[in-house]
């Protein structure tokens, strides 16, 4: 009775698997490959590598800096709203890029809610680079803290605890030991986060426009690509598994990283 | 492996064909037209099933195995390279349009004509290259000598409607598109007329799909563009004669 159970089990994972693989196999099989590393040398390539660098370094600095507090503050405090703060924080998860797009253009457009604060100011967002930024902080923020409210809250109670007692102000205590002590755990959100932010589409291409060398980003250089030269759109893609592959190696690599995988993967599973 | 794969996509498609039976009794054909023709197909023919987006994405759809009846183009570009790779029947002009300078109701930086894009503070949304908006646009701009406004581009859009989307939103100050795409927003944005010397030659072609799923569905559907009918609710909708 044993055994057929055994094989049931085993040819639905090696049918799922084989479907999920066969595509990212293909996108590396369809030309040879020192012609993908000759597509990626490419102008279009190396333009859309650089913009792309550029804006996910820079929103990922964002996202760190405000998002590490903000996920400690969710974490380790209890106030009135604080569900609702959660909910906010998840919402961009689940939104469609597009909506996102034209939530950008009605906040921060030349005709939107900022607009005129802005343009008064000098300062006009759409179809820059810091466009992109945005888009990228928008999509990829949420992701970064609520694993990181996951990383905080997995910590064991009583080290915090200790510190305080032993007479460490919250700042110290922060610092010198919930930070090192989430470490694995932030790093991991932070390489999902920009891995998220890296292939961000919908909301850039609304917000930011594409234009080669600006804010032509690679997942966008692959779309403008598909007719142009399909080549040079399958090395793009081939290039982000790549990095995408990285990523998931990175996690995980990180040590305490499977502590709290279950409750960081499962949004609704600590919802207090 | 292998067997069991082909099995499952079989299941898949089983599934997926029981959903779509209603299409296939009725034998609509399935119309991969150019986002311009957004408005005016579904007048021409309201039981067709269409999928509009850029003549090129199309054609790469068409090429990759989609499961289209008739491809209708806002150019002769991708058509005649499909015919000469045996994937569709000769093609045929059914219409031609031609280009107007878009700018917001508001006018914020007071755009009359193509000489004005050259104003530093223009944000101008082109069509990409490749794009048949694209293409006609940096022929038109070099039919007037006036290349050099290519760098207030801001955005390289992938079909027409993402620079009538800008343009209307009021977030670009200018962009180039088909008369036929200013109807829906003509209470946002004011069109400017191009000289007509400098228009190109904007031909729309239309073919069957070599293997249409819908293969007598696709020539009623290519009759009835072609039809007095058909050419007038085209010419009603702003677009040229063939």
């Amino acid at each position: 009775m044993r055994r057929p159970f055994e094989v049931f089990l085993a040819v639905s994972a090696g049918l799922i698997l084989a479907f999920l693989l066969l595509p990212i196999l293909a996108l590396f099989l369809r030309i040879p490959p020192e012609d993908l590393l000759s597509q990626l040398t490419s102008q279009v390539a190396v333009d859309a590598l650089l913009v792309s660098v550029k804006t996910s370094v820079i929103a990922h600095a964002v996202v760190l800096l405000l998002g590490t507090p903000t996920a400690y503050l969710i974490a380790t405090r209890r106030f009135r709203g604080r569900s609702l703060v959660l909910t906010l924080i998840e919402l961009p998860l689940v939104l469609p890029p597009a909506v996102a797009g034209i939530a950008l253009f009605a906040a921060f457009g030349r005709a939107g809610l900022l607009g005129e604060t802005l343009h008064a100011a000098g300062i006009s967002i759409p179809f820059t680079q810091t466009a992109v930024v945005f888009a990228i902080i928008f999509v990829s923020s949420p992701f970064y803290i609520r694993l990181g409210i996951a990383a905080f809250e997995a910590l064991d109670p009583a080290l915090i605890e200790a510190s305080r007692t032993l007479g460490a102000g919250p700042r110290r205590t922060f610092f010198r030991v919930a930070l090192p002590l989430a470490a694995g755990g932030l790093s991991a959100a932070s390489a999902l986060a920009f891995a998220r932010g890296l292939g961000e589409f919908g909301a850039t291409i609304m917000f930011a426009g594409s234009l080669q060398g600006v804010t032509q980003t690679l997942p966008l250089a692959i779309y403008a690509q598909l007719d142009l030269d399909f080549d040079i759109a399958l090395a793009l893609g081939a290039f982000l598994v790549v990095v995408s592959v990285a990523v998931l190696l990175t996690v995980k690599l990180l040590p305490s990283w499977t502590r709290f995988t279950l409750i960081s993967l499962a949004p609704s599973g600590r919802s207090d | 492996m292998r067997r069991a794969l082909l099995a499952l996509a079989l299941v898949v498609l089983a599934g997926c064909g029981g959903a779509a039976g209603g299409g296939d009794k009725n034998d609509n054909a399935t119309v991969f037209a150019a986002a311009a023709l957004t408005e005016v197909f579904p007048q021409v023919d309201s039981a067709a099933t269409y999928n509009f987006a850029g003549s090129d994405d199309l054609a790469t759809q068409i090429t990759e195995g989609a499961p289209a009846d008739v491809f209708a183009a806002a150019s002769t570009k991708y058509p005649d390279q499909l015919y000469d790779q045996g994937m569709v029947d000769k093609p045929e002009v059914f219409a031609t349009n031609r280009l107007v300078l878009i700018v917001p109701k508001d006018n914020p930086t007071g755009i009359q004509s193509v000489d004005d894009l050259r104003n530093p503070d223009v944000k101008l949304v082109i069509g990409a290259e490749g794009v048949p908006i694209g293409d006609y646009t940096r022929t038109v701009l070099e039919n007037m000598g006036a290349t050099d406004v290519l760098d207030q581009v801001v955005s390289e859009e992938d079909d027409v409607k993402g620079v009538v989307g800008k343009v209307s939103l009021g977030e670009a100050d200018a962009g180039f598109v088909y008369v036929t795409d200013v109807k829906p927003v003509e209470d946002k944005v004011t069109a400017i007329e191009l000289p007509a010397e400098a228009q190109a030659k904007v031909q729309y072609e239309i073919a069957v799909v070599k293997d249409a799923p819908h293969h007598d569905a696709a020539h009623q559907f290519v009759e009835q563009v072609l039809s007095e009918d058909g050419q007038a609710k085209l010419q009603a909708a702003g677009f040229g004669p063939p």
